[in-house]
């Protein structure tokens, strides 16, 4: 397992935007599939989700995160060193989207700006990577922007009841002393076929015939463009892996399961979270979820639960907060920090 | 180990059917109308946290009956 600490870096701010237009999973589909997705929704405990219109991009969402915890933070926009955006919905395969958001944010030339495509799994890892460059002393301040438009490719977004949108921003900054974070990352491609889009890459190329859909078994039309996602082995190893590892994280850092205030997951569906809650054995008060509200936001997951369900309890002292996400790649990592008087803007809706 | 009247109990909540059914061991899966991509994470989970048990969507695609897949706790 590839643990890591990182010493002298600051949990700063975060700030989380979602889209205005919401779904919902069983009234806003035709009647005659509702009690089927009442089914549905009991199990993956998805109610509601927030859904980008047409033109609405994921850099979007997170350059109204990022604006708003830029001001909140009264951080000059001088100052940030690097901007990292954590995407697998960037706005053109070419260029980077980051390297666009540090023009319109109004950022340095000076800014060390790059993608990382990542998933469901990203938040622990793009803390690490940013965390990593200011712990060196190569910069001083900087940001990830994270999330994802998940539901880009669905012309019907009512089709799949899973995913939703969302960008979000968080702010690192070194500060000699500040309390270590520990890191637990990890990767395993064997199992890239399990979420998956296979078109549209280099390996196989867009062709004409990839746009023509077909009719599914649930009456909703699919076509190579789509995402495909091999759920009995997504709930193999989620309920395998993330277990031990948040063990092992915890193994690690020295640190007792009584001592984390709060264990984020990534919010995939209730019977993945719930199977992953009951095998760590940690009551739900400790565990927040959005699910209901806010589904599946791929890696920007994590950020919406603590924007939407602990800005309270974060505002009224110092907390200990266990990150974990897991998903496409596979990939999965954790990540211990302690927060302190960092900015959270309220829940941004655009 | 459970007996299999009560691995059927087990199994129609996992499943979560939306009305009652008449199972037993001989019951074909491909007959139930909620054997579908759910009901395969429902009973995923199911053995994992009751048995204890590792299954695979490949177990469960082999499986033909309800038989068959108390015969995957062996």
């Amino acid at each position: 397992m590839a643990t890591s600490t990182l010493n002298n870096v600051r949990f700063a701010g975060m700030a989380t935007c979602v889209p205005k237009h919401v779904v919902h999973n069983v009234h806003d589909v035709p009647p005659h599939l509702r009690s089927e997705r009442e089914r549905l929704v009991r199990n993956i405990g998805i109610e509601t989700r927030r859904v980008c219109p047409d033109w609405q991009c994921f850099s979007d969402l997170a350059y109204d995160a990022a604006d708003k915890l830029l001001n909140d933070l009264q951080w000059s926009r001088e100052e940030i060193g690097a901007l990292i955006v954590v995407t697998q919905s960037p706005d053109y395969l070419v260029p980077a989207t980051a390297i666009i958001l540090q023009d319109r944010l109004g950022l340095a030339h000076s800014t060390i700006a790059f993608d990382v495509n990542l998933g469901c799994s990203a938040y622990p890892f793009a803390l690490q990577i940013l965390g990593s460059m200011i712990a060196s002393g190569a910069i001083k301040k900087g940001l990830v922007l994270l999330g994802d438009r998940s539901s880009y490719k669905h012309k019907d977004p009512l089709k799949d009841p899973l995913f939703s949108d969302a960008g979000t921003a968080t702010a690192l900054e070194y500060q000699e002393g500040a309390p270590p974070m520990y890191f637990d990352l990890n990767s395993d491609g064997s199992g890239y076929k399990a979420i998956i889009v296979p078109v549209g890459g280099h390996r196989n190329p867009f062709q004409l015939e990839h746009g023509i859909a077909r009719k599914g078994d649930d009456g909703f039309w699919r076509s190579d463009l789509d995402l495909i996602l091999d759920g009995p082995a997504v709930i193999s190893f989620s309920t395998q892996r993330v277990p031990p590892m948040v063990e092992n994280l915890l193994g690690y850092s020295g640190i007792a399961k009584d001592d984390i205030d709060y264990f984020i997951f990534h919010q995939a569906n209730r019977m993945i979270n719930e199977t992953i809650r009951k095998k760590l054995g940690l009551p739900e008060e400790k565990v927040p979820s959005t699910l209901r509200e806010f589904g599946n936001t791929s890696g920007a997951s994590l950020p919406v639960t603590v924007t939407a369900r602990l800005r309270d309890a974060l505002a009224a002292g110092k907390k200990r907060l266990l990150f974990c996400g897991f998903g496409v790649g596979l990939s999965w990592g954790g990540a211990i920090v302690d927060v302190e008087n960092a900015v959270f803007p309220e829940l941004i809706i655009s | 180990m459970d007996n299999i009247e009560t691995f059927i109990e087990k199994f129609i909540t996992a499943v979560d059917f939306q009305e009652a059914v008449e199972i037993t061991p001989d019951t074909k899966l491909a007959d139930l109308p909620e054997w579908d991509s759910l009901a395969a994470l429902g009973v995923i989970v199911m053995f994992d946290m009751e048995y204890g048990k590792t299954i695979t969507g490949e177990h469960l695609k082999q499986a033909s009956t309800v038989q068959d897949l108390y015969q995957l706790l062996a």
